[in-house]
């Protein structure tokens, strides 16, 4: 039943990535990321992470996408805008082939550090609310300070980058 | 799996239907009416089946019939016919499942097993809500991008700016919310409500914490695209906005979605700030030990209502010709009254006479706060709609002014309070 489940979302998932690279319109490619994030946020929940599960959809498709969406609809960007590629698909099967040796060294590093044959999820509530929360304000308070600091500077940043130059 | 949990189940989610779904006919008759009450006027009242108009209920299912059989017509112009298809569809199912993480009572106990009441037992509902929250959105902006009409364009690059906007203010909003009461899962919410503070206010959410709430609603009214911020749609504006190339049924699955989510956002706001299905200083520990007083109660006070109900509608609905059709209208809701009065004695006596077993008490105490979650999501949707006829529409300036430079500020300063009188609180 699981595997269904994994198999159906994970196909979802490729399907989605696919599309998001392939097709010329922003809009479906925007589309095609969503079905992707949604399926990664089934497969979250597959594993029983009901907050990260809940949090990609919220973040990444709430959020991040609906504000993708709206620029590119607000643009307005029509087809004709687009660039020419016309060797698009050389191009996604040479840097196939390029990726190659690294997708290798991601198997072997997956085969090698978790043990295939007991492949299960560990304690009924890893990854519940409360345990990932204290394990976040506890053991791991100051990186997630730090993110934080980053993602201040990167907003004030992009204002400053975003405000228009006062003519001297 | 056993028989009760499968009961359990099924009837969960024929209460979240009737909630939701079944609501919906009942919001739009309380919208018109309340509406025509408020300028003035009498609302729809004619519709009727062989005389039965129920305070003109009966017109709302006759719009459902006709947007269900009206002619489903698609421009020529529109060339992205999935996504145009499919918006509506996203905007009804995220709405909908947004509902179904409500919790109608309080866990019942059944033998030895707990049940979670509510339509997906899940025990993150506050993320459930935002998460459909923010999918809803989808729905607008692509129905309004896929219909190759200016003016739907504009109405769903509004409606992304507004939800982008006010998702922000919504959520800090709710992180007061749960520093306060310290878990996601909408029955412990509920039942930290339940209790006092100072020995006699209800603590409520409105109580604990009064901007928190006057935050979330501002926002849901948002979330939920209800005027003072329809911008959308703005009919004056931009004609329908994002459903002005959508008929029949497809503009129908807009509206009926629309209304389940102001019924979704009304469910929330009860469950959060007015003490969901908890009757004030009343808790579910007491309604279970009194059980015999509610009863007695319930016993004399449903006759006396009723009796006042018989009147009121004697004096309203009564006509002086013998063969008007209305009259058989009163005679048998009339009847309908008496009869549920006598089987609710004779079922109560019975219990008071003989006694009651456990079981039974759980079922019955949780079918009373279904009924307190029932008014109380009735009132607060009646706040929507009266907010609705009373406010004009905000310009699409101010509506952002307000959610940046006052709601999120506001919101930021609610959780430092919060946070400061927890700590040092504790």
């Amino acid at each position: 039943m699981i595997d269904t489940i994994f198999l159906i979302l994970a196909s979802f998932a490729l399907f989605g990535a696919g599309c998001m690279i392939m097709l010329s319109n922003t809009v479906h490619s925007a589309l095609g990321f969503i079905v992707t994030i949604l399926a990664l946020a089934g497969l979250y929940a597959l594993l029983d992470a009901s907050f990260l599960f809940m949090v990609q959809i919220i973040v990444y498709a709430g959020a991040i996408i609906a504000l993708l969406l709206f620029v590119i609809m607000f643009l307005n960007i029509q087809q004709s805008h687009a660039p020419k590629e016309p060797s698009k698909y050389l191009f996604m099967v040479v840097s196939a082939i390029i990726m190659m040796p690294v997708d290798y060294l991601l198997f072997k590093a997956f085969y090698t550090i978790t043990d295939i044959k007991n492949f299960s999820v560990t304690p009924k509530d890893f990854g519940d609310v409360k345990m990932l929360g204290g394990e976040l304000f506890r053991n791991w308070l100051l990186p997630f300070e730090a993110i934080s600091l980053l993602l201040l500077v990167a907003l004030i940043g992009a204002v400053v980058m975003a405000r228009k130059k006062e003519r001297a | 799996m056993n028989a009760i949990l499968v009961t359990v189940v099924i009837v969960n989610i024929i209460l979240a239907l009737l909630f939701s779904l079944g609501a919906v006919p009942i919001l739009v008759w309380v919208e018109r009416r309340v509406a025509g009450f408020i300028q003035d006027r009498l609302g729809p009242n004619r519709c009727n089946i062989a005389g039965f108009r129920l305070g003109g209920l009966v017109q709302s299912f006759a719009d459902m019939f006709k947007l269900v059989f009206k002619e489903d017509f698609r421009a020529g112009d529109i060339k992205e016919k999935f996504i145009f298809r499919i918006s509506p569809v996203i905007v009804f199912v995220s709405a909908f499942l947004s509902f179904m993480v409500m919790p109608f009572a309080d866990n019942l106990v059944i033998g030895d097993q707990t049940f979670l009441m509510q339509g997906l037992p899940i025990d993150f509902g506050i993320l459930w809500f935002l998460a459909l929250a923010g999918l809803s959105v989808y729905g607008i902006m692509l129905g309004g991008w896929s219909s190759s009409n200016k003016y739907s364009l504009l109405g769903s690059v509004r409606a992304g700016a507004q939800v982008i906007s006010y998702e922000a203010s919504m959520t800090l909003a709710l992180i007061s919310l749960l520093i306060t009461y310290g878990s996601v899962h909408l029955v412990d919410i509920v039942n930290f409500q339940s209790g006092l503070i100072f020995g006699f206010i209800p603590a409520w959410g409105i109580v604990m914490q009064p901007l928190a709430a006057i935050i979330f609603i501002t926002t849901a009214f948002a979330e939920a695209n209800r005027t003072p911020f329809d911008i959308a749609e703005g009919e004056s504006e931009i004609v329908g906005g994002y459903h002005t190339e959508y008929s029949a049924m497809k503009f129908g699955l807009f509206f009926v979605g629309e209304y389940i989510a102001m019924s979704a956002s009304s469910a929330f706001i009860v469950t959060l700030f007015f003490g969901g299905y908890n009757i004030p200083w009343v808790g579910t520990q007491m309604l279970k030990e009194h059980f015999d007083i509610v009863m007695i109660a319930i016993l004399i006070i449903l006759p006396i209502l009723s009796y006042k109900f018989r009147g009121w509608i004697l004096k309203n609905n009564v006509w002086p010709k013998a063969d008007d059709k209305r009259n058989n209208e009163s005679k048998w809701l009339i009847r309908v009254l008496i009869m549920m009065n006598i089987v609710i004695i004779l079922l109560f006596g019975y219990f008071l006479l003989f006694g009651v077993a456990s079981t039974a008490t759980n079922i019955a105490v949780a079918l009373i706060q279904i009924a307190t979650f029932a008014v109380k999501l009735l009132l607060m949707n009646f706040v929507f709609v009266w907010v609705r006829w009373t406010l004009p529409r905000f310009r699409y300036d101010q509506l952002q002014e307000l959610g940046w430079k006052v709601l999120l500020p506001l919101s930021i300063a609610n959780i430092f309070i919060t946070a400061l009188v927890v700590v040092i609180g504790a």
